[in-house]
């Protein structure tokens, strides 16, 4: 067994116990990337040139080496959001979950591929271009985090950091066959995460095991003052508790999602995944979300491009990244700019947001979805309280081969509806392995939501699925 | 035919700059003397991933300026993101308070053209964030045309309060008389120096003209105006503008128009207004004011210069135009106050402030919390001259030699050789001798008798006055002298 293949736990027990330096664990990580990265495609920067020195040899992390999303700021190292916009920017700051891993001894290998400012879900949108799927090299790994989520697969390291919007975690951690987390919104500091819609934005780990997810949580759940909408009272416990049960938990089914076409190996990891729970004690039920399942999509892109719009006024060529020094004035400078820095999904939908939130429609659009979200949230608290966590997919297919686009216009409308409502209502999620498909031997995710603040409890329900369903191997990374 | 007549409908928008130590939304310094680019952080200057957060003190400034122009705190405020592309501003987006403020309803009153009150309805005041200064190089400092422009961002994210008034001026002598009060009232609350001169304080009006045949001008903004003589003239310009056009049966166009000081004129701005409406700025949570913290700056809120000056009237005696004259700076309206609580007459205290403390003050080009005299000190000086102790005049001279010299009263006194508690006694008698000795003319003259109108005798009483250096009871030199001459 080389040292690449332990997971989190184990290599940061290792380094503990001196069977192995943290230096010879960065160098079987770093011959990993070495052997798969010319195949995967999952790194904008590498870091790894020399070992680097772990901050706090005696953190959790202690010398464990990590990647980030490129829309993660790592002062001092380009950031690029996998946008040309950003030129050769180097942030001056840290963002603050990572520099709580920094903190607790965790080391950067790099920083990972993604779609262009998180808009997209296949990891193919990226000014780097795309990133391979270690289960499939011909696939998508999903996206946005397609590079958090491969790195992770393929061994590279054995957890990494992404960010979730809309499914920008469950769904690469699905389509790569990884474990990952998106936390409740405000669990987790968004300092230093370049923006995509502020108010759905949240980061959130990837892990080859549910202890590891706890490991990381753990870390990554604490109060930060720098930013507004990070929780304060809440004091969330990730200890691994091997006891925890599930017994008694009522665990739903979406009633609008049932007569929703799934793919047949997704169909059949429902089915496994209800007996498991069943069998460990739980309670298979039912609740309906009607406001979700007719408004949850239409509002959650209105919001999104709304704040992302805004978000994206900030690339103007005058202070940072990419700029244009032969301008003629000022408007030809930010045209020339904008026009070249930013790809066209991103280009269309800053259209959208500027349409959706002009004058005469605002009020029809932007006003209106803040309304719905509303409504949603609140349907969530009132299903919450007729179960404890919903099962559904991540997604309602298979990862899909790079190139082609999903021709069901309906499945994308369904696959939105898997992910996109709980970040409008700021609900935790985790995307969990359940096995491989016989036929293609690609991995099948599914997810658990909860309450806001359940995290831990999520966690824990994972960790039980873990026990029963088996834990994900690394991907063979496209070499033989 | 009639001749037409025109009624101004104006209303004011005035950005004051809230006076606290770090900027509206990153822990940057607020300090405007610091070498450019230096006061400058990742949340200033709009880097990715930098995240806003509320400066609390900035709130509560902007309540104390509130609760000065009685405005009515409210218990949730939201921020904004109000997008235009300018490098001035380091998001593309200005975070603001917009219709959703703080603090709203109140007034200010302003003296219309017969001298009776008038409230002017204060709207609003929101909270926002400053943009960048923009240093431009061409000749008229517009960014068009420039060949080179520079950008400062230690401006940027400084924090402002916007006070939006209801369209009930009629003139520009209330116009400024507004804006006056209105500096007035949030200098003494602490929440802004409103610094004219620092571009603390900045002004914007809408102007439009109602004719008497029922036509209604359209209302045409007015923008950068840094000085209230500005305001006054931008305004009296527009009037005459738009009076012109609706006489001719010609039509006012909605516009924004510029100010431009140096040659007196309002023109069209050349840039298009983006209008947009606003999202709601999802990096900050609502801003929640409860009673607690509205009592506890409730609590900090000093008394009004109007409602002082009323106590200065009535409970000190004092004129209406005294008190007007302490009360419109608070360190001197303290100043004074301080002067009476150490024992000064409050009257004569009003007097020496208004006068000599402020003569000198202006002379000197000091502020009064550098004056060298401390209020218990002008007490002192008050007291000796109502104990007789020290003439006015004595007095004036001591006050002047201090503030020349920087010395304390009793060694001005010593300095300038007067005898404190005056000559009286022996001393009297003993100057009256001398000064007989040295007139023997006089002093024959008025024994013969031929002093009928006492005019030697009051040549003898001033000589006496003269060597005493004044400081003879002037009674008490009338019997010495007399009896002297009987001798
Ligand atoms: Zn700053």
């Amino acid at each position: 067994m080389e040292l690449y293949e332990l997971d989190l736990y184990e290599a940061s027990k290792g380094i503990k116990d001196k069977k192995f330096s943290p230096k010879e664990l960065f160098e079987s990580c770093k011959k990993r990337i070495d052997s798969c990265e010319d195949k995967i495609h999952a790194f904008i920067t590498r870091t790894d040139g020399t070992a680097p020195v772990t901050e706090n040899p005696n953190g959790i992390f202690a010398g464990v080496p990590t990647v980030l999303k490129d829309n993660l700021c790592t002062n001092g190292i380009r950031t690029t959001a996998a946008s040309k916009i950003l030129g050769n920017w180097k942030p001056p700051y840290d963002a603050t979950a990572w520099k709580y891993l920094r903190e607790a001894g965790a080391v950067l290998m790099g920083k990972v591929n993604m779609d262009e400012f998180a808009m997209g879900n296949t990891c193919g949108n990226s000014a780097f271009g795309p990133t391979h799927n270690p289960n499939d090299i011909s696939r998508v790994p999903g996206g946005s985090s397609g590079g958090s989520a491969a790195a992770v697969s393929a061994g590279y390291v054995p957890f990494s950091l992404g960010s979730d919007t809309g499914g920008s975690i469950r769904q690469p951690a699905s389509y790569c066959g990884v474990y990952g987390m998106k936390p409740t919104y405000g669990m987790v500091s968004r300092y230093g995460l370049i923006s995509y819609g502020s108010s759905l934005d949240q980061i959130g780990p990837f892990a080859r095991t549910i202890r590891d997810l706890q490991l990381v949580m753990s870390v990554l759940a604490q109060y930060d003052p720098m930013d507004s909408s990070c929780f304060r009272e809440k004091n969330p416990d990730f200890t691994h508790n091997e006891d925890a049960s599930i017994k008694g938990k009522r665990i739903a089914l979406v009633k609008e999602f049932q007569n929703f076409t799934l793919d047949a190996p997704i169909a059949e990891a429902m089915k496994k995944t209800q007996k498991v729970l069943e069998n460990n004690g739980a309670v298979i039920t039912e609740v309906s979300l009607p406001v979700v399942s007719k408004y949850a999509v239409a509002c959650y892109y209105a919001l999104a491009m709304s704040e992302a719009h805004t978000n994206l006024e900030r690339y103007d060529g005058v202070r940072y990244g990419y700029t244009v020094n032969d301008a003629a004035g000022i408007k030809e400078m930010f045209e020339r700019v904008r026009s070249y820095g930013f790809g066209s999904e991103v280009k269309s939908r800053i259209i959208a947001g500027t349409c959706l939130t002009e004058p005469s429609r605002c009020d029809e659009y932007y006003v209106a979805a803040t309304k719905v979200r509303t409504l949603i949230a609140q349907e969530f608290i009132r299903a919450f309280g007729e179960c404890d966590f919903i099962l559904q997919p991540v997604t309602p297919s298979l990862p899909h081969k790079i190139g082609e686009e999903d021709e069901d216009a309906m499945k994308g409308y369904e696959t939105d509806l898997y992910t996109l409502p709980v970040n409008l209502a700021g609900l935790p999620g985790l995307s969990f392995f359940t096995g491989y498909d016989d036929a293609t031997k690609l991995p099948v995710g599914l997810q658990l939501i909860g309450p806001r603040w359940s995290d831990s409890e999520i966690l824990n329900a994972g960790m039980i699925l873990e026990r029963h369903l088996g834990s994900p191997k690394i991907a063979n990374g496209g070499v033989k | 035919m009639s001749e037409l007549t025109f009624t101004p409908v104006i209303g004011i928008e005035i950005h004051i700059r809230l006076k606290t130590d770090t900027k509206i939304f990153c822990a940057c310094s607020t300090d405007t003397d610091a070498p450019a680019n230096t006061n400058i952080c990742p949340v200033c200057m709009g880097l990715p991933g930098s995240l806003p957060r509320l400066n609390h003190n900035v709130v509560e400034k902007g309540m104390l300026a509130g609760m000065a122009l009685h405005c009515t705190v409210q218990p949730r405020s939201l921020f904004f993101r109000k997008s235009y592309f300018y490098p001035d501003l380091p998001k593309g987006h200005q975070i603001s308070q917009c219709d959703l403020p703080v603090v709203a309803d109140g007034y200010i009153e302003v003296h219309d053209a017969e001298g009776k009150l008038k409230k002017i309805r204060v709207n609003h005041l929101h909270l926002e964030e400053d943009a960048a200064a923009m240093h431009h190089s061409a000749s008229d400092g517009r960014l068009e045309g420039a060949s080179t422009s520079y950008v400062d961002y230690n401006r940027a994210g400084m924090p402002l309060g916007e006070i939006v008034s209801e369209p009930d001026i009629s003139s520009s002598a209330e116009a400024v008389e507004y804006a006056m009060n209105l500096q007035r009232r949030v200098r003494y609350a602490g929440a802004s120096d409103a610094d004219l001169d620092k571009g603390m304080m900045r002004f914007d009006a809408n102007v439009s003209l109602k004719c008497s045949d029922g036509r209604w001008g359209r209302k045409v903004e007015v923008k950068n105006m840094n000085s209230f003589r500005a305001l006054e003239r931008a305004i009296e310009f527009e009037i005459k503008r738009q009076k012109k056009i609706l006489q001719s049966g010609g039509e006012v166009l909605q516009e924004t128009r510029h100010w431009n000081d140096a040659k007196g004129v309002t023109t069209a701005s050349r840039v298009k207004e983006f209008y947009r409406k606003f999202i709601v700025e999802p990096d900050l949570p609502p801003l929640i004011v409860n009673q607690e913290w509205i009592d506890r700056v409730t609590a900090m809120m000093p008394e009004m210069p109007d409602v002082r000056a009323n106590r200065y009237v009535h409970d000190m005696g004092l004129t209406q135009e005294a008190a007007d004259i302490l009360t419109d700076d608070k360190n001197t309206a303290d100043y004074f106050e301080a002067c009476v609580k150490a024992g000064a007459n409050p009257v004569r205290a009003a007097n020496w402030v208004r006068t000599e403390v402020l003569r000198v003050l202006n002379e000197m080009q000091k502020k009064i919390s550098e004056f060298s005299i401390k209020p218990e000190v002008l007490a002192e000086i008050v007291r000796r001259v109502d104990d007789r102790k020290l003439s006015t005049t004595q007095a004036k001279e001591v006050f002047d030699y201090m503030c020349a010299n920087d010395s304390g009263l009793d060694d001005a006194v010593k300095k300038l050789g007067i005898t404190e508690g005056g000559v009286a006694g022996n001393a009297l008698v003993e100057i009256i001798a001398n000064v007989i000795k040295a007139n023997p003319d006089v002093l024959a003259e008025i024994q013969s008798g031929k002093d009928t109108k006492g005019k030697k005798f009051k040549f003898l009483q001033g000589l006496v006055m003269k060597e005493s250096k004044g400081q003879a009871k002037p009674q008490e030199v009338v019997e010495a002298l007399t009896a002297a001459l009987k001798q």
